[in-house]
């Protein structure tokens, strides 16, 4: 048991007060900021027909961004963002190059130079009923 | 723009009558301690360049829209139909980089003449915290110009959040107001921007220069151990800090008018549909040397964590070091806090390595 005399008592509930309060308001304030308006984004894309894209294609759909492959066994898609930080990347003939810090991806996904870590994820393709390709990228 | 050069030579030609600037000075200083050569004039220079960022962000914002659609666009009004316009916007870009290079001599000549020790060390904390939100004020000023050059160090910077354990991706969310940096997070920036960091800024500056009275003025030995007990007079001083500003305002006036702000095209709605080829993919300046180290591997550790590591080393320089002697302070290179002077520049050195060799 020791000595609390009782002015230092009613310090110590103040000063908890204060934290506790401050605390709250605190905490109030982190939900406040974390409301997502905007609707979610897009995460389905239309690329047309299957026909334009023949067996042996490999487009490159910048603004998704993503590689939309047709090879005998079917259509795949691989998303064109930088696993490291998220940067576009660009094509060049090895394969994918990020602008950022320097990572490069084989034709095929798989890093050959850091510093990114996960190769490139690949994206779901789904062949409508009217023969149209859909994207999805997530 | 020259209105501004005659005004201030105004003051330097003509005697003025003691005002209110004159007493927010001590009535005398010490002689040692007030010349250039000791003070390099830093910290006097950041309060008046926060001054002229304060007066020309006012003047940009009563044309900016802080919204994705028109952002870019109320930004090339400004710089290229306004009267005045570009000029105004590149006194702005200019004074908040040269406030990075000013608030870094400051804490420079602060390590190297030993003027952080007791009973100064909480306001070289106030001092640090002050130079890392004035970096994010620079940081947040750059993303609101919402051109193609911003894409990347915006997706880069904000992705790092993520990297972070456990909080990463409610710091993200919060810092740009979704799951994607889209329309929300410009506002946020905005915001952050012209309100909240700059709030700060001017709290944590306020309380700064008053420690600095409260704390017995600038840095120097007690009077019995001083070489020279001369002092200036305040006048003196106040003649010294109009010069100063003269001279730093025909600097900015000269940059602003010869090298104008970056500015590229507007971005379009969505970042990944505007970015080409040929946009820049480097770093604002200041943070070109975390660019480069995030070349070399895991984002979260040489992204978030080394800087940090570096960070609250410098915040424990006055705490865990050996202490300044008494005797030395508020002179250069003092031998009893080598050890701070030593690690300061090597973490100095090794930033600027960094920063020249990426690209
Ligand atoms: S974002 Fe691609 S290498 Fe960093």
């Amino acid at each position: 048991m020791t000595n609390l005399s009782r002015r230092d008592f009613l310090k110590l509930v103040r000063d908890g007060f204060l934290v506790l309060s401050g605390a709250l308001a605190l905490g109030g304030v982190l939900r406040f900021l974390d409301f997502q308006p905007n609707p979610a984004q897009k995460t389905q894309f239309d690329l047309g027909s299957a026909t334009n894209y023949p067996i042996g294609s490999r487009t490159a759909l910048s603004e998704i961004p993503a590689l939309l492959i047709h090879a005998e066994s079917g259509f795949s898609a691989l998303s064109l963002v930088c696993t490291h930080l998220g940067c576009n990347l660009g094509e060049d003939e090895s394969g994918f190059a990020c602008p950022c810090h320097s990572s490069h991806f084989d034709a095929e996904g798989k890093v050959t130079h850091g510093p990114a870590a996960k190769p490139l994820s690949p994206l779901r393709i789904e062949i409508s009923e009217d023969n149209r390709v859909i994207l999805h990228t997530s | 723009m020259y209105f501004f050069i005659l005004h201030l030579s105004s003051f330097i030609l003509f005697p003025m009558p003691p005002s209110f600037f004159h007493h927010l000075h001590p009535p005398t200083i010490p002689t040692a301690q007030a010349r250039w050569r000791h003070t390099l004039a830093a910290g006097g220079t950041a309060i008046f360049l926060m001054l002229i960022l304060g007066v020309t962000g006012i003047l940009e914002m009563f044309y900016y829209a802080p919204n994705p659609a028109e952002a870019a666009l109320s930004v090339q009004t400004i710089t290229y139909h306004v009267p005045f316009g570009g000029f105004i916007r590149n006194l702005h870009y200019w004074a908040a980089q040269a406030l990075i290079v000013v608030s870094a001599v400051h804490f420079l000549r602060v390590i190297f003449t030993a003027a952080y020790g007791h009973p100064r060390r909480f306001n070289y904390l106030l001092g640090l915290a002050l130079f890392v939100v004035s970096i994010m004020l620079d940081f947040t000023g750059y993303i609101l110009r919402w051109d193609v050059d911003i894409c990347w160090p915006l997706t880069t910077g904000t992705n790092l959040l993520k990297t972070i354990p456990v909080i990463g991706d409610f710091l993200y969310r919060i810092a740009v107001g979704g799951n994607e940096v889209c329309e929300t997070a410009l506002l946020r920036f905005y915001t952050w921007h012209i309100f909240g960091l700059t709030i700060l800024v001017v709290i944590l500056g306020v309380w700064h220069a008053f420690r600095v009275r409260r704390d017995g003025g600038i840095a120097v030995p007690p009077p019995q151990l001083r070489a020279d007990v001369t002092r200036i007079p305040r006048d003196e001083l106040v003649r010294r800090e109009v010069l100063t500003m003269f001279i730093v305002s025909i600097g900015l006036i000269l940059l602003s008018i010869f090298v104008p702000a970056p500015i590229a095209a507007a971005m379009s709605v969505s970042i990944r549909e505007s970015v080409t080829e040929s946009v820049d993919v480097r770093a604002p300046w200041f943070f070109l040397w975390v660019q480069q180290m995030l070349k070399w591997g895991d984002p979260f550790i040489f992204g978030v964590l080394i800087p940090s590591i570096i960070l609250a080393l410098l915040a424990l320089i006055p705490y865990i070091f050996p202490q300044p002697n008494e005797a030395e302070i508020g002179s250069w290179f003092p031998k009893s806090n080598r050890l701070a002077q030593i690690i300061v520049a090597i973490i100095g050195t090794i930033i600027i390595i960094l920063t020249f060799i990426n690209r």
